[in-house]
């Protein structure tokens, strides 16, 4: 162990990326990318439309050292494309790719709205934009839904019960320095446990393209994942994702793509799924997780621990007998404290809630209904299906599935269990709204957010590492790689703050022009 | 990992929830009205979980 290396942040950004369903309530056979291009541009107040540089992404980079030939969902995103240009929109209607006054992105992605949260420093600030994106969503449904004379519905889940899954995808930026293979190793057991506080629940059975109505299963991905580790995220989907596309000097950082997780309206399951992967993470700067961690068939144990109805959660290991998803869970905590800063107050506090939790659900998980998604989910259908007398086959409680997901606080279950006080809160609302206009205070999201706030006429392109504006027949670029806490970011904040022009930028970063 | 990277915030995010810290607040309730979200679930089209198709995404 060694405790005397710098300790980086935990990690240097954290962001969520959350795809929802979209539905119109009067009439099931919509066409959804139609609804989905004029749902996103419901957001053209908070935002900037066409300013993001697909040229600067390559998602067939892989941490493994390569560059993959193709994708298995190429075949699928090119169907899309073709399909796509049928209709009377250019590729950047169709897109509808804004950056939003907060710093976050909102972007049709091929049928679903998207939502990318700004990168944040803190899981505070993280759970609050997190809440902000559904806030902003809900009103553009609002919006579109008087525009088009229909009822638009968004879900924040994962699945429509029949075999087809949309993800919530979590980015940490971290050192380049923790070796590939350590992370896969060490991230493995503990990803495929984590459903045991991640998961958001679902009614029924899936594979690709098949669902069945019946039992009752924590995750609601889990269904999807057919590989250990892979680059692919549409098709064949690996518990350990290996795009290598770090939006930051690639030479000292990577982002590690976690794509199992499901969505989670409870802002105590996304504080506690976010907070504990990136202990782990920071944990495994100073050393491998112990080989007694490894589990003999992650694969199986990912879909047997989503559908045992014992809650016992037992999983098999490569070297040792068996265990159980709360001790494995248990055993990380302890090596995490090992190794982690918790005089630190936030990672303390989700180090304590850890520990907690997996004691509670030990002893039983309704105790948790307050602050995890599934618990709180089933809580809601075994009351319902006793009151009227249902099987656990009945389609009804399906759709009752559905609706705890809606995007609707005068409809939707969730927001029910919110607004009645029985769910455990880790936002305020004023920092909810606060999020839904402002970027975070400590990330480069900050100069992203200011910069569409002050001067988006002026702007050309924005990536997440950088900012292009157009000034005098010249383009100019503010690199934002580079820009930590820490390291350059106090500068780009302060030269924001005070700029009244584009020009002073320029001045003031001392900014060469690129290019007319 | 370079020591740059060590991070100090440049503006202090807020005060954790409630003032109670950087943690979850508990909620209000000790017993939870079902009353009112059992009437919102009787309100659910049985049907609605049938009709909802997506595509497959990321």
């Amino acid at each position: 162990m060694d405790k005397q290396r710098p300790i980086p942040a935990w990690p240097i950004y954290f962001g969520l990326e959350t795809e929802f369903g979209i539905a119109v309530r009067e009439n099931a056979e919509i066409d959804v990318v139609e609804e989905s291009i004029h749902l996103v541009r419901a957001a053209a107040q908070l935002g900037s439309p066409n300013l993001w540089d697909y040229t600067r992404e390559d998602p067939h980079r892989d941490a493994r050292g390569f560059r993959a030939k193709e994708l298995r969902q190429d075949g699928d995103e090119a169907n899309f494309f073709s399909q796509d240009r049928q209709r009377p929109y250019s590729f950047e209607e169709i897109k509808s790719d804004f950056v939003l006054r907060n710093g976050a992105r909102f972007y049709n992605d091929h049928t679903h709205p998207e939502y990318s949260t700004p990168e944040c420093s803190t899981l505070l600030e993280l759970v609050a934009q997190d809440k902000a994106g559904e806030r902003i969503l809900e009103e553009c449904a609002r919006a579109a839904s008087r525009k088009r004379n229909h009822t638009v519905c968004l879900y924040k889940n994962n699945s429509d019960f029949a075999g087809h899954s949309y993800g919530c995808h979590e980015n940490y930026l971290i050192p380049r320095m923790i070796p590939w293979d350590r992370i896969v190793e060490g991230m493995m057991a503990f990803l495929v446990t984590r459903q045991i506080f991640g998961g958001a629940g679902k009614l029924g059975w899936e594979k690709e393209d098949q669902g069945m109505v019946g039992g009752f299963q924590i995750s609601q991905r889990a269904d999807f994942f057919t590989e250990l580790v892979g680059i692919d995220t549409m098709n064949r989907r690996p518990l350990i994702n290996t795009r290598d596309e770090p939006h930051a000097n690639p030479k000292l950082y990577r982002r590690f793509h976690v794509i199992v997780g499901d969505s989670n309206l409870s802002e105590y399951a996304t504080w506690l799924k976010v907070g504990t992967t990136a202990l782990v993470l920071e944990a495994l700067q100073y050393d491998r997780v112990p080989r007694r961690f490894f589990l003999a068939d992650p694969l199986y144990a990912h879909r047997s621990i989503s559908r045992d109805q014992t809650n016992r959660w037992e999983v098999d290991l490569a070297h040792s007998g068996a265990t159980t998803a709360t001790e494995l869970q248990n055993d990380y905590a302890d090596w995490v404290g090992r190794y982690v800063d918790l005089d630190h107050p936030e990672k303390r506090a989700v180090w304590k809630s850890w520990k907690e939790t997996v004691e509670l659900l030990q002893k039983g998980p309704n105790a948790l209904r307050d602050r995890l998604d599934w618990v709180a989910k089933r809580s809601l259908l075994e009351t319902f299906r006793e009151e009227q007398n249902l099987s656990w086959n009945d389609p009804w409680l399906q759709s009752v599935d559905l609706e705890y997901h809606l995007m609707d606080r005068d409809r939707g279950l969730y927001y029910a269990l919110e607004s009645g006080g029985e769910i455990s809160r880790i936002s305020r609302e004023e920092d909810i709204y606060r999020a839904i206009q402002q970027p975070p205070n400590a990330s480069r999201a900050y100069v992203r957010g200011k910069c569409i706030q002050k001067f988006a006429r002026d702007l050309v392109n924005v990536q997440w590492d950088y900012i292009a504006f157009r000034w005098k027949g010249q383009t100019y670029r503010v690199e934002l790689s580079s820009a930590f806490p820490g390291v350059d970011l106090e500068r780009y904040c302060e030269v924001i703050d005070r700029a009244q022009l584009v020009s002073d930028m320029i001045e003031e970063l001392k900014l060469e022009p690129i290019g007319g | 990992m370079p020591e740059q990277v060590q991070k100090t915030h440049p503006v202090r995010p807020g005060p954790g929830p409630g003032g109670e810290g950087p943690g979850p607040r508990a909620p209000r309730v000790d017993r939870p009205n079902t009353e009112e979200i059992l009437k919102r679930m009787r309100k659910v089209d049985p049907d609605q979980a049938k009709r909802y198709r997506q595509r497959t995404g990321e």
